[in-house]
């Protein structure tokens, strides 16, 4: 099963600013499992990707926030979709796009891990 | 109309501003840090206290002492009014139990919390009703000649306690705003006055690129710049064009990013500024305006009426020409002003509907058209005070990596809306 994360980076992930509660530990655990993982964020295109590199993560996409549809046309074989975030855009741009969502505070908890479980 | 307001050059003809190069500006100063927002712990990171950091820097610069500052022209809050720049609005407030429950030096800082903070003895004038940063040098430029005080600490705070944009929790509109704001008409209007201008001229959005990504270059050789400080990579043209739209046609990188830190300048005679460190920049005018819409929201015709008035208001103040300025840094709050200003004062010969293709020529720091050679708003944050800073460094070829290649001995910076601006003229000569 494939299952697509899209992460928000600002008050999302731990290294954003503010800082969120979503650790990179996580996110490396997501990819270990073979989770289709990148981010989603009003930051730069550029700015996400050096967030990756640093810390030497190859992320399966980046975007925008209004993205998300762009993200789901490029993995349209995936089983499921679903973005995290902070603010109502981000909730606003999962809905938009048929993703499921999380808040960043739920996200916090992993809820995907419940997902590889139940397969 | 414009309204009157006070000290200000608002009121046609201005002319020639009496004090015309018998002010200056001989020092400069800024928080070592600029952050996101203030983390609600951090004392030493407070608005206040960068803005004491920064008086104390810009007081450095010029090489005085604090029994030398004799007046405190401030903007409490970095916007007319006291407003603050950052949002007024939170969960949070207020921060600190009675008696210390005041907002001076948290959301705004006043004259007399400077004065008291810092312990400056001989302080005889204080005014903290500054408005924006141009604003504020003018009022300061004008207490100073006209003899109210003699070395006048400047200071600009720019607060963001929380690190939002505008918001506005308000649930209801009055005036004009009853027509508009119910359906969403906020920042949508700039996006609204920039389609007008691209349908008239044959441009669009995409045309903005070449200047918001020089202008981030820019920025990152700014040591105050937000992006400096905390996001030093380079900003692409793809980056540009993949903004998200906060209103058709305005995109998140034409808004500028808010942030916390603190700037101080200081004012003087020319005749004091002797005795002083740096060489004086000259302000040769000063000149404000405030405008109302003709209908129910902002257009174009109003834009380029009102900046056109703003331009000629300024050159009829300061005596100078378009020929005759070097540096030109027009503010870029939201990206698509600077083509307003820069129409209106027909710098480089630019005329109306030109800017873009303006821009999509040469305009690096060492090509003969270095525009916001600081880098904006769009480069540094929502400091505004790179506009004050740049022009002045420039001037006295201070700028470091920022130094622009073409002769650097006038300048005129103009911010912030096009709506109500102030325009200040700088030369390396008095005359």
């Amino acid at each position: 099963m494939a299952i697509l994360l899209s992460f928000d980076i600002d008050g999302t992930l731990e290294l954003g600013d503010p800082p969120g509660g979503v650790t990179i530990d996580m996110v490396r655990k997501a990819i270990d499992l073979g989770f289709i993982v990148g981010s989603c964020s009003d930051r730069p295109l550029s700015s996400q990707r050096r967030m990756w590199a640093s810390l030497d993560i190859e992320p399966d996409f980046v975007a925008s926030k209004h993205q998300l549809g762009l993200v789901r046309a490029q993995f349209d074989d995936a089983d499921a979709y679903y973005h995290m975030g902070d603010r109502d855009t981000d909730e606003s741009a999962a809905k938009e796009n048929d993703f499921g969502f999380w808040w960043h505070t739920e996200a916090e908890l992993e809820p995907w891990l419940e997902l590889v479980n139940s397969d | 109309m414009a309204r009157a307001i006070h000290w200000e050059r608002n009121e046609d003809p201005v002319g020639i501003w009496e004090h015309r190069g018998k002010v200056v500006l001989a020092g400069a100063g800024h928080s070592k840090n600029t952050d996101r927002r203030w983390d609600g712990v951090s004392m030493d990171r407070t608005l206040g206290a960068y803005v004491v950091e920064a008086a104390r820097a810009a007081m450095d610069d010029a090489g005085i002492s604090p029994e030398d500052v004799d007046g405190i022209v401030t903007s409490a809050g970095g916007q007319p009014a006291h407003m603050s720049l950052g949002s007024q609005w939170g969960p949070l407030r207020p921060f600190f139990d009675a008696p210390y429950d005041s907002e001076d030096g948290l959301t705004y800082v006043t004259a007399e919390w400077i004065q008291k903070q810092m312990n400056l003895p001989n302080v005889q004038y204080m005014n903290s009703h500054g408005e924006t940063v141009w604003n504020l040098i003018g009022l300061a430029a004008q207490v100073v000649g006209d003899g109210r005080c003699e070395v006048c600490l400047v200071p600009y705070p720019n607060g963001n306690i929380e690190g939002r944009y505008h918001q506005n929790p308000s649930l209801e509109a009055r005036g004009g705003a009853q027509w508009s704001n119910p359906w969403g008409w906020g920042l949508s209007g700039q996006g609204f006055v920039f389609d007008q201008y691209a349908r008239k001229y044959g441009t669009n959005h995409e045309r903005m690129a070449p200047f918001v990504v020089q202008e981030h270059a820019n920025g990152l050789l700014w040591p105050y710049s937000y992006y400096a400080q905390h996001e030093p990579g380079p900003f692409t043209t793809e980056d540009y064009l993949n903004g998200r739209w906060i209103a058709r046609d305005l995109s998140i990188f034409d808004c500028d990013r808010p942030v916390q830190a603190g700037a101080c300048y200081i004012v003087t005679t020319a005749e004091r500024a002797k005795d002083m460190k740096q060489q004086p920049v000259y302000i040769l005018d000063h000149t404000e305006s405030a405008f109302t819409p003709r209908s129910l929201v902002q257009t174009l015709d109003d834009t380029e009426s009102w900046t056109d008035i703003q331009a000629k208001r300024s050159y009829a103040g300061s005596g100078l020409r378009p020929e005759d300025i070097d540096v030109f840094a027009p503010y870029d709050g939201f990206a698509v002003f600077t083509q307003y200003f820069l129409e209106a004062f027909g710098w480089r010969g630019v005329k109306r509907g030109e800017a873009h293709d303006f821009c999509a020529d040469d305009i690096t720091l060492k090509g003969p058209n270095p525009i916001n050679s600081g880098g904006g708003n769009m480069g540094t944050g929502r400091m505004r005070t790179v506009f004050i800073t740049d022009p002045m460094e420039q001037l006295q070829g201070r700028a470091g990596d920022r130094q622009v290649d073409i002769k650097a001995e006038v300048a005129v910076t103009i911010g912030v809306l096009p709506s109500n601006a102030a325009a200040l003229a700088f030369s390396t000569s008095p005359d």
